[in-house]
């Protein structure tokens, strides 16, 4: 649907009647109040209008040569609203108002209208004072409300991301498409002797990382917390009790600057990091997310509405996979780079490790799905063979047939996804894309097949929280309204809840 | 604005370690307060929780000059909460940031209503896994609440042999942030002032077992 925006003039007095009356059952001006506001010369009122229809309105005053103005009013149809209609009438007021030399602009809003209340913090508006029983005859208190810093609103929002899921402390700022900052502080040392992520270790060290990194972040992006227009928070999925320290921390830190919070999820978060690295994300892509903590394999059509899930790991994760392993094969913590190191100088074809959900009746039900348990027990009975029966066994053999057979379904599956869909495009993501033998037979199998491949710089792979930054700066471009103060932290958040 | 002094200083109070309990003071009276008192929903709660608190007290975030937090002992998850609102709440308006032991603010309330008690006070808290956080309390100074021993971990026919022969008094008060803000707002007239510590009081490592080489397999 589009709109556009147009001075009022008095022959739209009826339709604006309507919608008053229709937005404001109780307390509507009168037809002669509201004349008369069109008419003042001191004031300045615009309509939306859809299909040469009106949808909405919205006034300001503002006295000749008075560095104030007051927002009069605001309304838009409410089978209309979400669409960034109220959003594009208060832009352009703006811009009036600071053409006119506006230092400040006011307004009061009804107590009990959170929608407004919370486009106004969007545009930098705080509250200052309460009107007790200002609305009569509801009897509703008004909070008055300022913004001093007229801001402009057509430049690109400054986003604050706070990622917390897994065990890296990350916070990231972005300026619309643009990477400012991307501090991470990782627990992975703590976790090393107990060969995986212990949940409780990762939520403890999250706790101590979180000022240090959000001071070196802001240091970073040479910004202050007053010049951030919104904070993003991931909000799943992740460890419950890692994703809360992020949650808690990003709500108190909304509240107490009194900017607007995105819910983000972590896995689409992945996608929307690249597009801090392109300045944009063509789609439709296909994704393939590989971690510690997940593999998915997703069609992302639009990243702020259709991400849809075509399959993931119904055992290990493939990170979890190369830790599993290491273990087995008495390399150290994490699997994944000790893996990569020792298969160098082996041979990948030494061994045939099984290809998890690739046979023809697994393909049938789980044709886009993982499969990492059989492999590692594969692999672990392998080494337990040899070693019964005294026999050598090459390290770096069964780490590069291992590391082959991983590579292989991962890569095969996401290619066949392109190629299914036909979408040529394959965005990875993840810690696991480190691998230097994924990414090659990544290039390879994609050239081979006509695919464009993406792969964002490690720094944006793993996690971090410029990519959480990156999709709420999406989020908040695209006109959608902050999240709730009540939302919860999601351990299987789905990906298909984009925002929560 | 019910409160006058020339230099108003507003305290935010946040504990997690049961349910999630919010408050607002200005120099030791309570303007406003908010207890939920079932735990697993602190991460829900706490955003809305502080926002009320303010409204309520009709003070916005920049009015605070003094954040009090609760650490602990108390089970994790949601300890964990407050204690990073907590933070964050202090770095966004700019106050400081001050920490209290959780179990202080539960022996200040039983003070508050039994101020002629001569007996030690046990206060004990669920640890879950058949455990009682507890810590031991001989009276009060100045208004502080005075810790005698504690806090710890027990199990609680080990917390009894270990208290055998002394005639304790239990006390098992919910944790109010209220109780918290006030335990600080005596400190702070004290020589030492409020503690500038704000780590948690886990009093129990991580549950995980070194990884070794084992049968995968089997």
């Amino acid at each position: 649907m589009s709109f556009i925006i147009r001075g009022a003039l008095s022959a739209d007095l009826d339709q604006i009647m309507a919608i008053e009356t229709e937005c404001f059952v109780n307390d509507a001006w009168s037809r002669e109040v509201m004349q008369s506001e069109l008419e003042a010369s001191h004031t300045y009122y615009l309509v939306a209008e859809v299909e040469g229809n009106l949808v909405g309105y919205a006034g300001t005053s503002q006295l000749a040569d008075s560095v104030q103005a007051d927002i009069q009013t605001i309304a838009v149809r409410p089978n209309q609203r979400g669409a960034g209609i109220g959003r594009a009438l208060l832009n352009e007021l703006f811009k009036d108002a600071k053409r006119k030399g506006a230092k400040e602009i006011f307004l009061e809003v009804r107590s009990d209208n959170t929608i407004a209340q919370k486009l106004y913090k969007l545009f930098g508006f705080k509250q200052i004072g309460l009107r007790k029983q200002y609305y009569q005859p509801d009897g509703v208190d008004a909070f008055v409300m300022k913004t001093s810093i007229i801001k402009d609103v057509d430049a690109k929002p400054l986003v604050l991301g706070i990622e917390t899921s897994c065990d890296e402390t990350g916070i990231g700022i972005v300026r619309g498409n643009e990477l400012l900052a991307n501090v991470i502080s990782s627990s992975m040392d703590l976790h090393s002797r107990f060969g995986g992520v212990v949940p409780e270790i990762a939520a403890r060290a999250h706790l101590e990382a979180l000022g240090p990194v959000l001071e070196e972040a802001l240091s970073k992006a040479n910004v202050s917390l007053e010049e951030i227009d919104a904070i993003a928070v991931t909000n799943g999925p992740g460890l419950a009790g890692a994703l809360m320290v992020g949650v808690g921390a990003a709500k108190a830190l909304a509240v107490s600057t009194g900017k607007p919070i995105y819910a983000v999820n972590h896995l689409v978060g992945h996608i929307a990091a690249d597009i801090l690295d392109q300045g944009k994300l063509v789609t439709p892509t296909i994704a393939l997310l590989v971690s510690g903590g997940h593999t998915s394999l997703l069609l992302v059509r639009d990243i702020l509405n259709d991400v849809q899930l075509l399959g993931e790991t119904i055992d290990d994760a493939a990170g979890e996979a190369f830790d599993k392993v290491a273990r087995v094969l008495g390399l150290s913590y994490p699997g994944g780079p000790e893996i990569d190191k020792a298969a160098q100088s082996g041979n990948p074809s030494a061994f045939r490790f099984p290809r998890g959900l690739t046979l023809p009746k697994d393909m049938a039900e789980h044709r886009y799905d993982f499969s990492f348990s059989g492999l590692k027990t594969a692999v672990a009975r392998t080494v337990e063979l040899a070693e019964t029966n005294n026999e050598e066994i090459s390290i770096p053999d069964v780490a590069a047939s291992f590391r082959e057979a991983v590579v292989d379904v991962l890569i095969k599956k996401a290619i066949a996804a392109c190629l299914d869909h036909d979408i040529r495009r394959l965005l990875l993501g993840g810690g696991v894309i480190a691998n230097a033998r994924l990414r090659e037979y990544a290039m390879s199998e994609c050239a081979a097949n006509g695919i464009e491949l993406r792969i964002p710089p490690l720094s944006l792979c793993t996690d971090n929280g410029a990519m959480i930054a990156s999709l709420g700066a999406q989020l908040l471009m695209a006109g959608n309204e902050p999240s709730s103060l009540d939302f919860s932290a999601d351990s299987t958040l789905s990906v298909t809840q984009i925002q929560s | 604005m019910s409160v006058t002094s020339t230099n108003p200083e507003y305290a935010l109070a946040i504990d997690t370690s049961a349910g999630t309990t919010v408050a607002v003071l200005s120099l030791g009276s309570v303007l406003s307060e908010v207890n939920y008192l079932e735990p697993m929903t602190h991460s829900e709660r706490i955003g809305s929780a502080i926002e009320k608190v303010l409204g309520d007290a009709k003070l916005s975030p920049g009015d605070i000059t003094e954040v009090i937090v609760g650490r602990g002992p108390g089970p994790f998850t949601g300890l964990r909460v407050g204690l990073a609102a907590a933070r964050y709440f202090a770095i966004g308006s700019g106050a400081k940031l001050f920490g209290v032991c959780s179990l202080d603010a539960i022996a200040y309330s039983y003070y508050q209503t039994n101020p002629e008690e001569v007996r030690p006070v046990l206060v004990t808290t669920d640890a879950r896994r058949q455990e009682v956080f507890w810590a031991l309390y001989s009276g009060t100074k100045n208004g502080v609440p005075i810790r005698v021993e504690g806090p710890s971990v027990s199990k609680p026919a080990v917390l009894e042999d270990h208290l055998a022969g002394q005639d304790v008094i239990n006390c098992e008060l919910p944790i109010t942030a209220s109780a918290l803000g006030q335990v600080a707002y005596y400190q702070s007239l004290t020589d030492l002032g409020p503690s500038l510590d704000v780590t948690p009081l886990y009093l129990r490592e991580p549950d995980a077992v070194p990884a070794k080489p084992k049968k995968v397999s089997g």
